[in-house]
């Protein structure tokens, strides 16, 4: 795709285009200490950070609007459609999380660190985003993760922001453990730790081996505890809960979905198009199973939930359980859908925790019943919340309805024809999809139905006020008008699939 | 290109942002608001109804509005004799409920915005002209409903409206299913184009698929019907929604359902799928007319009561449906008009029993025809319409509808032509339930349950709005080719 002409930056970047949304975030995380140190000042921080994401975001959006820049950085980082895509995603949730930490009343006085850290877990996903090599997406994958753990202790008064850290930390340290283990696998079988050469010489290997199943088993579950499917789900209510909520965003909007861009690469990329290796069909099964697991458990539980941001959480698995169809249909098409749906879960999800973030700032607590009454003392935010929960949900005409649309659809027809093949799973899919109504529909009449006994009207900081109606904007607009994103997928999920 | 039916949307949809933002002082100001906005919605609609089915086409509106490698949505509008005649229906009975909740005090901003945007939903399912668009539209009635329901309702509304909002959402969930099988069978080169023309000519596939498509989309129609056995919502809903709700409700939400199964299952499946499909339909809908029927004499609630009949009369409608004839589909739309006006005047009736009143409980009123004459004659009148009077419209649909299920049962021949029976039992039913309320309401001695001085008459609004209904019944019921004329223009080359 090519809507604007812009090929003076690669003459003027040379393949360091490639790296540049990295080097802005680094340039940024580098200097905050230093501005803080200086000027003393949170605010300056925060606008620091802003100037850094915004620059890097450039970069990425360039390439997007230009898709002949893309270029390979020695032969490691490869800034193409698919991965220009995800760094966008990336940098929006890292943007939405500095305007919501600009108020937060959650974090403790170590400002710069905290915005510092926060550039640094985005420039491991931008790493991720745009490697080719399974040992670079390691490392971008262990730099997200161990500064999250610091992200998620950073509440220090907290005893819950303690223990959550300790449990991410210690459930994070297996699952590193597992995808070294399958990586080595895979090296072993393979000679190689770049994705085409081990493609290459797996489309060689002519039976089911040991080490191969290994390899394959340890990459899911290693990954499937990032994306927290079920049965690795179990950190991340605790997580999240714990959290501060901009960092509670962060995790489920943001690192989330770099678990799954890794998932798209390895499985995508290295088995399901060449369509000879072994087992792909298994492989296949093996995921519409997590998905169905992931999605049933996920939503069921979060009905039972009383804090709203475990019952986040537990939806957010359940979102995942959604996304993971695209990795069992393993269709072009599929995938578009599933990265749309990444973007439009990052925009209500994210919302519904900067909502969440405001209403702890303004002195509202996390109990879903301190909701009550909400839509007279705060109506703008109530009916934010409505929109996101509803959007979540899937009702039109909002965006969580045109992903899922996408989504589930294609789960009925792979390549233009219709199969009945996973039918199953989306009909799966939208019975979830309607349990889940239940539990989003219980806070929207806790907010507009029942009445609380305080009827003071609450003030909501213009930060967080910014960074909802944001939200808000973009859940209408891409439930109204998708195509230009669904444009975007699109673009994306052919890379993946190797067109050009 | 004509913009008449975009505006049909667009005029609802403004007045319900006006309304929204009219709080605090100028709140009394918002009936006048939607008051003006439906006015003029019905004169367009009246005005589009009269052009004649032959210039409809000239209305049609189509634009691309997203277009991708794999599937094209589109924002189509189109009328034929059958959303003409559902469209001016709808306009006529939000006007109506306007008019009857001028009462309303309680944040009347609120109020009249959930009716307008509730008319923005089902003047959108109507028009539609495209399966993304329409189920949008469809979805979007339902939240303004729900929150009709919990913030104005009865005493159970929240019960009510969370069951209302799951059940339907639930099927139409399941009716999305059956719109993505179709649509992508009828996929052509791999694009999947949404609009209905598009799929109409497109969809094919083996016969079981198509049954198995027609079963899922099916599900999804009738639980919004609602039909015997997924009717449960309907009562709770009915009971606890305040009156404009109710009316809103059973005059023109329930007919989506209808309209769904006739606009898509009919009008896109092969014959031989129907075929496969014909006992069900006639054996749901005699169900539903006969357990709607048998449920209503149980009520001791007056609303209830008219919410079973709704039932029972929705189930005529699958009936006629499943004649699969021209005669049938002719009468199943004249019914779904019918009824849309005679439970619009019931429901009225009932809601004001229980604002004049105090009470709708039947064991507790008694000769009341003497003490409210007013509300006595609108009772009376709206249950024998309903009962099927001759001259009144119900009687004319109902006609038709025995007609065609006569027809169909001579076809079979031998003893199947006593099924017939099973038709008229429950006419017989409906008219002992509804004679027998009227007498313990209206007649017989006073009673002395409640407080007879405080209870008070029709005003002057609820009057109007009353006689406007009734007019049309009367009017309808002696010169019914106003209405069959468009709908025949439809009807007929349709199977």
């Amino acid at each position: 795709m090519k809507m604007i002409e812009l090929a003076f930056l690669n003459d003027t970047f040379g393949t360091m285009l490639a790296i540049m949304p990295e080097i802005m975030l680094i340039i940024g995380a580098l200097s905050i200490p230093g501005l803080f140190y200086f000027t003393k000042n949170k605010n300056m921080c925060a606008t620091a950070a802003l100037i850094a994401i915004i620059l890097s975001g450039v970069f990425a959006g360039c390439v997007i609007l230009d898709s002949t820049l893309s270029c390979t950085f020695m032969n490691i980082f490869k800034l193409d459609m698919f991965a220009a895509v995800m760094i966008f995603l990336f940098l929006i949730v890292a943007f939405l999380t500095v305007l919501a930490s600009f108020a937060s009343s959650e974090l403790s006085n170590h400002v710069s660190e905290y915005y510092s850290l926060l550039l640094i877990a985005t420039t491991g996903m931008l790493f991720v985003a745009s490697a080719n090599n399974l040992l670079v997406i390691f490392v971008g994958v262990e730099c997200t993760s161990i500064l999250s753990y610091a992200l998620v202790a950073l509440k220090k008064n907290d005893p819950r922001s303690s223990e959550a850290a300790v449990k991410y930390l210690i459930i994070g340290g297996i699952s590193s453990g597992l995808v070294l283990y399958g990586i080595s696998m895979l090296y072993g079988l393979t000679g190689s730790i770049d994705i085409a050469k081990i493609a290459h010489g797996l489309e060689n290997m002519e039976n089911l081996n040991a080490p191969f199943v290994i390899a394959v088993i340890s990459l899911i579950a290693g990954y499937g505890f990032k994306i927290s499917a079920v049965p690795f789900h179990m950190w991340a209510p605790d997580a999240y809960e714990g959290a501060a909520t901009p960092v509670s965003m962060f995790l489920s909007t943001g690192s989330k979905k770099m678990g799954f861009v890794v998932l798209f690469k390895i499985f995508i990329v290295m088995f399901a198009v060449e369509q000879s290796v072994y087992a792909v069909e298994e492989m296949r099964y093996i995921f519409a199973f997590i998905a169905t697991i992931t999605m049933t458990i996920g939503n069921i539980v979060a009905i039972l939930q009383k804090n709203i941001k475990r019952m986040l959480a537990y939806s957010s698995i359940a979102q995942a359980g959604y996304i993971l169809i695209a990795l069992a249909v393993m269709s072009e098409y599929a995938v578009t859908g599933g990265i749309f749906h990444m973007i439009t879960h990052v925009f209500m999800k994210g919302g519904a925790f900067i909502v969440v973030g405001a209403l702890i700032a303004a002195g509202i607590k996390e109990n879903i019943s301190d909701y009550k009454g909400l839509a007279k003392r705060a109506p703008i935010v109530a009916f934010a919340m409505l929109l996101f929960l509803f959007s979540l949900a899937g009702i039109p005409p909002l965006a969580g309805f045109a992903s899922k649309f996408v989504l589930f659809s294609s789960a009925i027809v792979i390549d233009g024809v219709v199969r009945t093949q996973w039918m199953w799973l989306a009909i799966i899919a939208i019975i979830n999809s309607a349990i889940s109504l239940y539990y989003y529909a219980k806070v929207v009449k806790v907010m507009y139905i029942d009445s609380g006994e305080c009827n003071e009207k609450i003030v909501i900081k213009k930060s967080h006020l910014v960074a909802i109606l944001l939200c808000m904007v973009f859940v209408v607009a891409i439930g109204v008008y998708p195509e230009p994103i669904i444009k975007f997928c699109e673009g994306a999920s052919g890379i993946l699939f190797g067109k050009c | 290109m004509s913009v008449i039916l975009s505006l049909l949307l667009a005029i609802p949809f403004v007045g319900a942002i006006i309304t929204l933002l009219m709080s605090g002082p100028r709140e009394k100001l918002a009936k006048f608001v939607a008051l003006v906005t439906t006015a003029i919605t019905l004169i367009i609609a009246l005005y589009t109804l009269t052009l004649g089915p032959s210039k409809y086409i000239d209305l049609d509106e189509n634009f691309t509005w997203i277009k991708t490698a794999n599937i094209q949505m589109n924002y189509a509008l189109h009328i034929d004799g059958l959303s003409a005649l559902m469209m001016f229906m709808t306009s006529l009975l939000v006007f109506i409920t306007v008019i009857f909740s001028s009462t309303e005090t309680d944040r009347p901003n609120y109020f009249h915005a959930l009716l307008l945007a509730i008319e923005v939903g089902l003047m959108g399912v109507y028009l539609a002209a495209d399966y993304f668009l329409f189920y949008i539209m469809w979805e979007v009635t339902l939240i303004p409903m729900f929150f009709m329901i919990s913030w104005y309702g009865g005493p159970r509304k929240h019960y009510s409206a969370i069951k209302f909002f799951i059940y339907t959402h639930v099927a139409s969930l399941v009716m999305l299913i059956g719109i993505f099988a179709m649509v992508f069978t009828a996929a052509h080169n791999g694009l999947a184009n949404f609009s209905f023309i598009a799929v109409k000519n497109g969809f094919g596939g083996s016969a079981l698929l198509q049954t198995a498509i027609f079963g899922l989309l099916f599900f999804g129609f009738i639980v919004k019907m609602p039909i015997v056995p997924f009717h449960t919502w309907l009562p709770d809903a009915h009971v606890e929604a305040p009156t404009a709700g109710s009316v809103l409700l059973a005059g023109v939400m329930l007919k989506m359902g209808s309209y769904g199964i006739i606009r898509i299952c009919i009008e896109v499946f092969e014959s031989s799928v129907l075929y496969n499909w014909q006992t069900v339909m006639i054996g749901l809908g005699v169900l539903s007319m006969i357990y709607g029927a048998y449920a209503c004499i149980a009520q001791t609630d007056l609303k209830k009561m008219v919410a079973y009949s709704s039932v029972s009369h929705m189930g005529m409608v699958l009936l006629a449906i499943g004649c699969l004839s021209e005669i049938g589909i002719e009468f199943a739309v004249f019914q779904m008009f019918a009824h849309g006006l005679i439970t619009a005047v019931l429901f009225m009736v009932c809601g004001l029993a229980g604002h004049n009143i105090g009470t709708r409980e039947i064991p507790l009123l008694g000769g009341l025809a003497g003490k409210l004459p007013i509300w006595s004659f609108f009772m009376m009148f709206g249950f024998m319409a309903s009962l099927g009077l001759p001259g009144l419209v119900g009687f004319v649909a109902e006609f038709g509808i025995l007609y065609a299920f006569w027809e169909i049962l001579a076809k079979m021949g031998g003893i199947y032509i006593v099924l017939i029976g099973l038709g008229m039992l429950s006419m017989m039913l409906t008219a002992g339930y509804y004679l027998w309320a009227m007498q313990r309401t209206l007649f017989g001695d006073t009673t002395d349950k409640i407080d007879l001085r405080s209870i008070h008459d029709v005003n002057k609004t609820e009057f109007i709005a009353l006689s406007i209904v009734s007019c049309l019944i009367v009017l309808f019921g002696i010169w019914p080719s106003l209405a069959t004329n468009v709908i025949t223009s439809f009807s007929g080359g349709l199977l």
